[in-house]
């Protein structure tokens, strides 16, 4: 009902004014319910260069459940689940700790900032929190690999 | 260290099953309202602080309304008491008078940083509904749209997040008033993590702060009463009166019953919505208990007995046994889905509704006053017609039961034939009577006479 004035307003305001480095489209202009999202690696971190493409999936409670996200593009980040869904939920994006005036915009924020500053303890990814934490070094140079193999 | 790396994967596995885990939470968001007595029996094998407490608590608070225990209980409790209250007061104008009000909070929550093209989602779901309960105030239903609304999930996300909306931006824009509070937290930390998100309870301070916006401006009281395991013989009650700047009247109270982690609505006799109030008339009075047992007959069944003062088409409400004719009584409908058996109030008797044909005079302006300006006396009045007019009999309630409550069909004895006791036969209650609207003489049957062993059972039970 009311949910979908409110992804049509936010849309509205996304496409106007996008967040810095994103750009968002419906995947199916008749789903009000799947965005795509494209986001620019951050400069400034390894994952500069690269473009990301998420998907933003809203539950038809929006905006009293979190929309889901999904990096479509492979991404070595301790806080993106390294497998087909490529899952990031954290902060904000937790059932529980989600507010239903956060918006679409702000979870893309919040997604870039994760992106330049990954938080390694509250990871879904142990291994690679480990290395960011432990050898900062390698996790760069991995993660820079992944850009060139996956993100251009 | 193979083994404690499996260890921790399984701990890290079993964790987030902990966090994820949500308890079922079951029935309607908001319950019917049912006797307290529930409540004792409910804690009846409890422990004794608990046992005493709540048989306490019947005597006070006649009633309580259920609802779900999502982690949320509280602010919907507030919110379904607050439009609850102001059907009470049974003033469409007053409904106007609040929407006006938290309109003009959008000065407040621009102040907080709320954007309104966001909030103004939730507030008109909010403002939707005030309109409508309002709209629905003549017909007498608009406790039933009330409940329906708060049963709709999604409707109810939407106030209670404007709730919260109005809650956080009321601390926000008055950190000094708050922030004492807080226990090391700023006040926008607090509303950020303990008020705005979904799963966030409320707790004291904004319970407080709720209050201090919605209701003390409105004129309504909240008490919360505590109901745990501290010494005494009954639930501790916190009350909050509005403050009100402009010095205007209490319209109500709002009754929490807490018990840790859950909050319910209580209520008391005063409290229940004056069902049978929402028509104007006294006719209905009568339409309510003309087929009661006799030591029902209170004040308004007398008072259709003034000569002048009967109504159209008496005889539907005094002796057909249908309990409402077909139109004229068509608009009392609703009165009835305001009172259904489990929510009928149940007070005892009031010494109010005694017989008291001395007062008749004075008493047809009060009966017939609109509803709103109907002092609280009738409304006690009202409420124990309506009581007693229900064959569901309550047993239990603070007043010592009567010998007769054991009976079988106790309430439906005399419901079959009104008036036929020893006192009526003769009067022109009776329909045999020929002063009776619905004159009906007797008719002599033979069957009267000679008694065969069939008819005489029938004879007997209609004599009863």
């Amino acid at each position: 009902m009311a949910g979908n004035k409110r992804i049509m307003k936010e849309l509205a305001e996304v496409r106007t004014n996008p967040p810095p480095g994103c750009t968002v489209t419906l995947a199916d202009e008749n789903d009000m319910g799947t965005w795509d999202a494209v986001m620019d690696g951050p400069p400034d971190s390894p994952y500069t260069g690269g473009h990301y493409k998420i998907q933003i999936t809203l539950p038809k409670e929006y905006p009293f459940k979190p929309p889901q996200l999904s990096f479509k593009t492979k991404i070595y980040h301790p806080n993106v689940s390294n497998d087909d869904r490529g899952a990031m939920c954290l902060g904000m994006l937790r059932p529980d700790e989600w507010k239903p005036p956060n918006k679409i915009a702000d979870v893309l924020r919040l997604v870039r900032s994760v992106l330049a500053a990954p938080q390694p303890d509250d990871a879904v990814e142990q291994g690679i929190a480990d290395q960011f934490k432990n050898d900062r070094k390698s996790f760069d140079k991995v993660a820079k690999e992944w850009v060139g193999r996956y993100a251009k | 260290m193979a083994y404690s790396q499996q260890a921790e994967e399984e701990f890290a596995e079993l964790q987030k099953l902990s966090n994820e885990y949500e308890p079922e939470v079951t029935g309607p968001l908001v319950g019917q309202r049912e006797p307290s007595t529930a409540i004792t029996t409910e804690y009846a094998s409890a422990d004794p602080v608990f046992r005493a407490k709540t048989e306490a608590l019947p005597q006070k608070y006649s009633h309580y309304r259920t609802t779900r225990g999502d982690g949320r209980c509280g602010w919907r409790a507030i919110g379904f008491g607050y439009f609850e209250t102001l059907i009470h007061l049974g003033d469409s104008n007053k409904f106007l008078e609040e929407e006006t009000r938290l309109r003009s909070l959008s000065n407040v929550l621009n102040a907080a940083g709320f954007d309104s093209l966001l909030y103004e989602d939730f507030a008109d779901e909010a403002f939707d509904l005030l309109r409508k309960v309002a709209n629905a105030l003549p017909a007498g239903n608009a406790d039933v749209i009330l409940h329906e609304a708060f049963n709709d999930e999604d409707l109810q996300n939407y106030i209670i997040t404007y709730l919260k909306t109005l809650t956080s931006a009321w601390m926000k824009t008055r950190p000094s008033e708050y922030a004492p509070w807080l226990l090391g937290q700023t006040v926008d930390q607090y509303c950020d993590h303990h008020v705005m998100p979904i799963g966030s309870e409320i707790d004291n301070v904004s319970l407080s702060a709720l209050k201090d916006v919605l209701l003390s401006s409105a004129g309504i009281a909240l008490e919360v009463l505590y109901l745990d395991r501290t010494e005494g013989g009954e639930v501790n009650m916190h009350r909050f009166d509005p403050v009100n700047p402009q010095g205007g009247l209490t319209i109500g109270t709002i009754r929490l019953l807490y018990r840790p982690g859950h909050y319910d609505i209580l209520y008391k006799a005063e409290d229940l919505p004056p069902a049978i109030a929402a028509i104007p008339t006294y006719l209905q009075y009568s339409s309510h208990t003309h087929n009661e047992p006799v030591y029902d007959l209170g004040v308004s069944d007398f008072m259709t007995a003034i000569p002048g003062m009967s109504y159209a088409n008496p005889h539907q409400g005094w002796m057909s046994n249908s309990s409402y004719g077909p139109d004229l009584f068509g608009s009392s409908a609703p009165v009835q889905q305001c009172a259904p058996p489990v929510s009928t109030p149940a007070p005892p008797p009031q010494p109010q509704i005694q017989p008291q044909p001395v007062y008749l005079p004075a008493t047809p302006t009060h009966l017939v006053a609109p509803p709103s300006q109907m002092p609280q006396q009738m409304a006690i009045r009202t409420a124990s017609h309506a009581t007693l007019a229900h064959p569901a009999f309550q047993p239990g309630g603070p007043f010592r039961s009567s010998a007769w409550e054991l009976e079988d069909g106790f309430g439906q004895l005399s419901s079959s034939m009104p008036f036929q006791t020893s006192i009526f036969r003769e009067s022109h209650f009776n329909t045999a009577h020929f002063l009776n609207p619905d004159f009906q003489p007797k008719e002599w049957r033979p069957d009267d006479d000679y008694v065969t062993t069939s008819s005489k059972s029938s004879r007997h039970r209609n004599s009863g």
